[in-house]
C-alpha cells in the first residue's frame, strides 16, 4: 500500500515539475516575447538544475530520506506555487531584475525537483523492492506524469485558470503529496507532528494564493494600465507597454500614455497637416521621435513627399511599430513604406552630423520631464534644427499642454523665438490627453494656416483650423524665460505645472 | 566539493554573466606621467646630443601650456608672422585632454569661471572663438549655451544624502548652517571691496588687485588662522573652505595664504546674460577645448615638436638647444627673442635665473602634486535617489578626493550614452609635496587606482567598480604652485615678470596662482612686450 502511494506520488511530482517549467516558459514568452528563446533557455536552465539536484541527493542520509522527501515536497510546492504570481509582480513593479528573478526561481525549483526522483527510488529501494521493477515503475510514472501535464496545461489549465492559478494548483498538489506522506508514514517519521503542521500551513497558504491569485495579477497588470497588456518590453532606453481594451489600443512609455487609438488621429492630424498643407509641395520631411509611425502615416498622404526620415532612438520601438500586425494596422504600415528611412540614433547626435535640408521638420519627442529630454528643447538644439530646415520650410514641435502646463508650453515658444524662429502656437483637443499644444515655426514670418486640405482627414477642416490658432483667455500666453541649459528651467516649469494638476 | 562552496561558486558565475568583467579582475589601467621623464633628464643633467640642424625664427615660445599658447594666440591675432611654439614634453600642459572609448575627457583642468571684467584678455579670446557673443566687455555678456555648464551643476554627498550645491547644508545644526551662510556673505562683501587706490581688493588676474596694505597684509597669515579669527570655527564651514582651496590650489587652509584663500571666493565676479551668477564654462574635454582653438589660430606649421634643454643669449639673439621628441637627436633654435613658458623649476634647469635675481630657496613656489583619473564606465552607476540626479560636479563631504566631473554631461543628447567617463580629481594635500612625488614614482597602478576611486566608491559602492571598463591616471607631480603665505612678495619672481630683454618669462608660476586666467595673462603680457617692441 505504502509503495503504491509512493509510485502515485511520483506521477504527481513529475506532473508538478513539468508544470512549473511550462508556467515559467509561457510567462516569459508572454512578458518578454521571443518564445523560442524563452522556452529553450528555461528548459535548459531547469534540466541543468535538476541534474544539480540529483547530484546533491546523495548527501541525504538513508535514515532521513522520508523526512527530507516531505520537506522537499513542501518547498517545491511553496516556491513553485508562488512563482508565477511573484514574477508578475516583479515584472509590473520593478523592470530591471525580472530575468534574474525568473532564472533564479527556475533554478531553485529545478534543483528541488531534481532531488525528488532519486529520493523516491532510494526510499523504495530501502523497502526491498526489486531494483529492475523499481526503476521501470518509477520512470514509467514519471514520464506518464509529464505527458499528462504537457497536454493538460495548454488545453485546459492555461486558458481556464491562467498561469498564476495553475502554478498555485500544482503547488497545492505538491503540498498535498507531502501531507498524505506525513499521514501514511507517521510511524516512521521522527517529527511527524511538526511536519504535519508545516504541511498544513503551506497548504493553507497555497489555497489562499490560488483564490487570490487572479486579483493579484489583475492588480499588477491592470492596476498599472487599466487594460490588458498585449505587449510589454523593457529596452535599454524605456519601457514600452501596449494595452488593448475592445478596439482601443494604447501605448505607454515609462507608464505615460503616448496615444490611444480612439483619438490619436486628432493628435497626429494636428501635428502634421497645419504645416504640410501650408507648403506648396513638401518633398523631404524629417521626423524626430515619432517611432510609432502615426505621424508618418499622415505625412505619406501627400503625393509630393519623396522621402521621410524618422530619427528615433529606440530600435525596439520602430521594430515593434513596423512589424506587430495590430500596430501596423494602426499606422498603415507607414514605417515599411519605401519612402521612409528609419534612423535609430539619438536625435541630438544625429543633428550634429546631418547635412541634408528638409521642407518640413516635425519634432514629436516625449514631454520634457527629464534633463536629457530638456536638452532637446533648448536654443542650441533649435539652432541645429534651423540649419536643417529649407529656407521656406516649416517646423512643428509638440509642446505639452498649454492648459495644464502653460509655463512649459510658452517656454518652448520663447526658446524657439530665441533661436531665431517666428512662432505660430496652436492647440487641439485630444480627448485622452485633454487640451494639447503644438508650436509651428518658420524663419521668414510668412506662415498662413491652410484654408483647405487636399488630403483626406477625419477631423481637421478649415473651420477647425481657424480655432486651433485662437487662444482663449484661459490659455493666453504667459511670459517666461526661454529654456536655458544652464538652469534647465523648462524641466522645472513642466514638473511644477503638471504637479499642480496630477493627483 | 561542499554543497555550500558549489552554490556560492555557481551563484558567482551566474552573476558574472551579467557583468562586463569578473569581480576579482582589475580593469586595465594606464598611468601617464606627463613631462616626468624629460624633466628628470634635465634635473639629472643628461647631456643632449649635438644639434643636427638649425631653425631660425624671430620669436620662439618655449612651452605649449596655457601661457605659451596664449602668447602665441596673441601674436597670431595681431598679425605677427615669424614665430614658433615649441611644444615641450607636455603639450597643452594642465589643459591636456585624452579620450577613453571615444569619449573626450580632461587630463587636467576642466572649467573656466565666467571671466570678470578685469579678465579682459580672456573675454577677448572667448569672443574670437564665438563662445562669448556680442560685446566682449559687457557687464553681462551672452555666452554659447553649449559651453555654459548645464543643470544640474553640482551636488554634495553629506550624511548619506545628496544635496544640491557644494556649501554643506543637509543635517547641519543651526550654528553650523549660520556660519556657512555668514562665510558666503562675508566673502561676497569682500568681492566688491576696494582698496585706497580704488582698485578691487581681489581681482582676477591678481596683478590688478589693490595694493592697499589693509588687504595685502592678509598674505602674511594662513587662511586657517584668518578663518579662526573671523569666528569660522565649525567643521562644515572649514571643510568647505578647505575643499575649495584644495580644489584650486592643491593645498588646504593650513597651507595657503589667507589672501589667496579669500581671492578664490572674492575674485570671480563674472556674470552672464544667459546663466546664473557664479556659473562656469566647461567642455567635455575640459580646457583643452580652448587650447585646441588657440593652436588652430596659431597654425600647425608654427607648432614645433621638441623640448628646450638650454637657453643662452648669443649676440643680439638667443640660442635654444632643443631635444627632438624621440630624445635621440637635437636641433638648434635661433631667435631674436624667446618666451620661457614653463614652470620656474624647469626654467631654472635650462637657463641661469640667478642673473635676474631669482633665488631658488627664497623665490621658488612649492608645487602641489595632483592625480587626474579618468574612468570609462559601462552605463551610469545607480543613484541613491531621483531627487538629486547626477550633476556635472559631484563631491563627497569629508571625502579623500575632490569629487568627479562627468565628461558626457555637456553632450546634447536625448538619452544617456551607453558609456560615459567620470573624471576624478585628487590633490595630495596635507603631505610634503616631495614625499608625495617619490610615492607617486613608485606606486603600482593598483595602488593609484585605489586612491583615485575613493570618492566614487563612497558614493556608489560596488556598482562603480563593476562598471569600470578602463582607467587612465595622469600623475602631475608639479601640477601647480601653492600660494603659501608671502607668495605675493617674492622679489625674484617680480624680477622675472619685469624681464624685458631677449628672454621673457610666461607661466602661472609668475602670478603664484595656477589658474587659466593667470597663466593666460602672463602669456598675454609677454606677447605684448614683443608686439610693443
Amino acid at each position: 500500500m505504502s509503495n503504491r502511494l509512493l509510485i502515485l506520488s511520483v506521477f504527481i511530482v513529475a506532473s508538478c515539475g513539468l508544470a512549473y517549467e511550462l508556467v515559467a516558459g509561457a510567462l516569459a514568452s508572454y512578458l518578454l516575447g521571443d518564445s523560442v528563446l524563452q522556452f529553450s533557455s528555461i528548459i535548459g536552465c531547469y534540466l541543468f538544475a535538476m541534474g544539480v539536484g540529483s547530484h546533491f541527493s546523495k548527501y541525504i542520509k538513508d535514515e532521513d530520506l522520508l523526512a527530507r522527501f516531505i520537506d522537499i515536497e513542501l518547498l517545491v510546492g511553496l516556491v513553485g506555487g508562488v512563482s508565477a504570481t511573484l514574477l508578475f509582480l516583479v515584472f509590473a513593479w520593478v523592470a530591471a531584475p525580472f530575468r534574474s528573478v525568473l532564472y533564479a526561481l527556475v533554478f531553485v525549483v529545478g534543483v528541488l525537483v531534481g532531488m525528488e526522483i532519486p529520493l523516491v527510488m532510494r526510499i523504495l529501494n530501502a523497502r526491498q523492492a526489486a531494483f529492475s521493477e523499481l526503476v521501470s515503475r518509477v520512470l514509467t510514472f514519471d514520464y506518464l506524469g509529464a505527458l499528462f501535464v504537457s497536454l493538460l496545461f495548454p488545453m485546459v489549465l492555461a486558458p481556464m485558470l491562467g498561469l498564476a492559478r495553475t502554478a498555485f494548483l500544482f503547488g497545492i498538489a505538491n503540498a498535498g503529496v507531502a501531507m498524505v506522506a506525513v499521514r501514511a508514514f507517521r510511524h516512521e517519521l521522527k517529527h511527524a507532528g511538526s511536519q504535519a503542521l508545516r504541511a498544513s500551513m503551506v497548504l493553507c497558504l497555497l489555497i489562499a494564493g490560488f483564490l487570490l491569485a487572479d486579483r493579484v495579477t489583475q492588480w499588477s497588470e491592470r492596476g498599472l494600465f487599466g487594460d490588458e497588456i498585449v505587449h510589454a518590453e523593457t529596452t535599454p532606453y524605456q519601457r514600452l507597454v501596449v494595452t488593448k481594451w475592445h478596439d482601443d489600443l494604447r501605448l505607454y512609455i515609462n507608464g505615460n500614455l503616448q496615444f490611444s487609438s480612439r483619438d490619436e488621429h486628432r493628435y497626429h492630424e494636428a501635428l502634421v497637416h497645419p504645416a504640410l498643407s501650408a507648403l506648396p509641395a513638401p518633398r523631404q520631411v524629417l521626423v524626430l521621435g515619432g517611432g510609432d509611425g502615426l505621424a508618418v502615416r499622415e505625412i505619406l498622404k501627400y503625393p509630393s513627399v519623396e522621402a521621410v526620415t524618422v530619427v528615433d532612438l529606440d530600435p525596439a520601438m520602430t521594430r515593434l511599430f513596423a512589424r506587430a500586425p495590430l500596430l501596423t494596422g494602426l499606422n498603415g504600415g507607414a514605417l515599411r513604406d519605401k519612402r521612409v528611412k528609419i534612423v535609430n540614433e539619438d536625435a541630438g547626435q544625429w543633428l550634429e552630423t546631418a547635412t541634408q535640408h528638409y521642407d518640413a521638420i516635425i519634432i514629436d519627442l516625449p514631454d520634457p520631464n527629464s534633463y536629457g529630454l530638456g536638452k532637446l528643447y533648448s536654443e542650441p538644439m533649435y539652432r541645429l534644427v534651423r540649419k536643417r530646415l529649407a529656407e521656406t520650410g516649416l517646423l512643428v514641435v509638440q509642446s505639452t499642454s498649454p492648459y495644464f502646463a502653460p509655463r512649459a508650453y510658452w517656454c518652448v515658444a520663447a526658446t524657439l523665438e530665441a533661436a531665431g524662429f517666428k512662432t505660430y502656437p496652436y492647440h487641439a483637443y485630444v480627448p485622452s490627453f485633454g487640451e494639447w499644444g503644438f508650436i509651428l515655426a518658420d524663419t521668414q514670418g510668412r506662415y498662413q494656416p491652410p484654408t483647405h486640405y487636399a488630403v483626406s482627414l477625419r477631423w481637421l477642416d478649415a473651420a477647425v483650423t481657424r480655432e486651433l490658432f485662437r487662444f482663449p483667455a484661459d490659455m493666453s500666453r504667459v511670459e517666461v524665460e526661454p529654456n536655458r541649459l544652464n538652469s534647465q528651467n523648462l524641466v522645472h516649469y513642466f514638473e511644477e505645472d503638471w504637479h499642480k494638476v496630477i493627483r | 566539493m561542499q554543497r555550500r562552496t558549489f552554490l556560492t561558486l555557481s551563484a558567482a558565475s551566474g552573476l558574472s554573466a551579467c557583468l562586463p568583467r569578473l569581480p576579482w579582475q582589475q580593469p586595465p589601467v594606464s598611468v601617464l606621467r606627463p613631462g616626468m621623464e624629460m624633466g628628470h633628464r634635465l634635473r639629472d643633467g643628461v647631456p643632449a646630443p649635438d644639434p643636427a640642424r638649425t631653425r631660425q625664427v624671430e620669436v620662439a615660445i618655449l612651452g605649449s601650456g596655457v601661457a605659451g599658447l596664449f602668447a602665441g594666440w596673441r601674436l597670431a591675432q595681431q598679425g605677427f608672422q615669424d614665430f614658433c611654439v615649441l611644444a615641450g614634453p607636455e603639450a597643452h600642459g594642465n589643459a591636456a585632454a585624452g579620450s577613453l572609448g571615444g569619449i573626450g575627457c580632461p587630463r587636467g583642468a576642466h572649467y573656466l569661471p565666467l571671466p570678470s571684467r578685469e579678465s579682459a584678455h580672456v573675454r577677448e579670446m572667448l569672443a574670437e572663438f564665438g563662445i562669448l557673443q556680442g560685446n566682449p566687455q559687457a557687464d553681462r555678456p551672452v555666452y554659447d549655451e553649449t559651453a555654459l555648464v548645464h543643470a544640474p551643476e553640482e551636488r554634495l554627498l553629506i550624511g548619506g544624502v545628496w544635496q544640491a550645491g557644494l556649501v554643506p547644508q543637509h543635517g547641519l545644526d543651526a550654528t553650523e548652517q549660520a556660519q556657512c551662510q555668514r562665510f558666503i556673505a562675508t566673502l561676497h562683501d569682500l568681492s566688491t571691496a576696494r582698496g585706497q587706490d580704488g582698485r578691487k581688493a581681489f581681482a582676477m588676474p591678481l596683478a590688478l588687485s589693490s595694493r592697499d596694505p589693509a588687504f595685502r597684509q592678509l598674505d602674511t597669515e594662513r587662511f586657517a588662522d584668518w578663518l579662526t579669527r573671523e569666528g569660522f570655527t565649525g567643521n562644515a564651514v572649514r571643510w568647505y573652505a578647505n575643499y575649495c582651496c584644495r580644489d584650486d590650489y592643491g593645498a588646504g587652509i593650513d597651507e595657503v595664504s589667507a589672501w589667496a584663500g579669500i581671492h578664490y571666493f572674492a575674485s570671480r565676479a563674472g556674470q552672464a546674460a544667459n546663466a546664473e551668477d557664479g556659473s562656469v564654462l566647461t567642455w567635455p574635454e575640459g580646457l583643452h577645448a580652448l587650447t585646441r582653438r588657440m593652436c588652430e589660430r596659431i597654425g600647425a606649421r608654427r607648432i614645433q615638436q621638441g623640448t628646450a634643454v638650454s637657453v643662452r643669449p648669443r649676440g643680439k639673439g638667443v640660442e635654444v638647444v632643443c631635444l627632438e621628441a624621440s630624445g635621440q637627436s637635437s636641433f638648434l633654435l635661433r631667435a631674436k627673442r624667446v618666451i620661457l613658458a614653463m614652470p620656474l623649476h624647469v626654467a631654472a634647469r635650462i637657463h641661469d635665473l640667478s642673473a635676474y635675481g631669482f633665488v631658488r630657496e627664497r623665490d621658488q613656489p612649492p608645487h602641489a602634486a595632483w592625480m587626474v583619473s579618468n574612468f570609462l564606465l559601462d552605463g551610469f552607476p545607480v543613484e541613491r535617489s531621483v531627487q538629486q540626479p547626477l550633476a556635472w560636479d559631484n563631491v563627497v563631504y569629508g571625502g579623500a578626493g575632490l569629487g568627479w566631473v562627468v565628461a558626457t554631461h555637456q553632450w546634447l543628447r536625448l538619452a544617456r550614452p551607453a558609456q560615459t567617463v567620470f573624471t576624478a580629481y585628487h590633490a595630495f594635500s596635507g603631505q610634503a609635496p616631495s614625499a608625495v612625488r617619490s610615492q607617486m614614482l613608485n606606486a603600482t597602478p593598483e595602488a593609484l587606482l585605489d586612491v583615485a576611486g575613493q570618492d566614487l566608491r563612497a558614493a556608489y559602492g560596488d556598482d562603480f567598480e563593476r562598471r569600470v571598463v578602463q582607467a587612465e591616471i595622469s600623475l602631475r607631480g608639479h601640477a601647480m604652485a601653492i600660494p603659501t603665505p608671502g607668495f605675493l612678495s617674492r622679489p625674484g619672481i617680480d624680477a622675472l615678470r619685469h624681464a624685458d630683454g631677449a628672454i621673457l618669462f610666461a607661466h602661472a608660476d609668475l602670478s603664484g596662482l595656477s589658474v587659466f586666467e593667470e597663466a593666460s595673462n602672463q602669456g598675454d603680457l609677454a606677447a605684448r612686450k614683443i608686439l610693443g617692441a
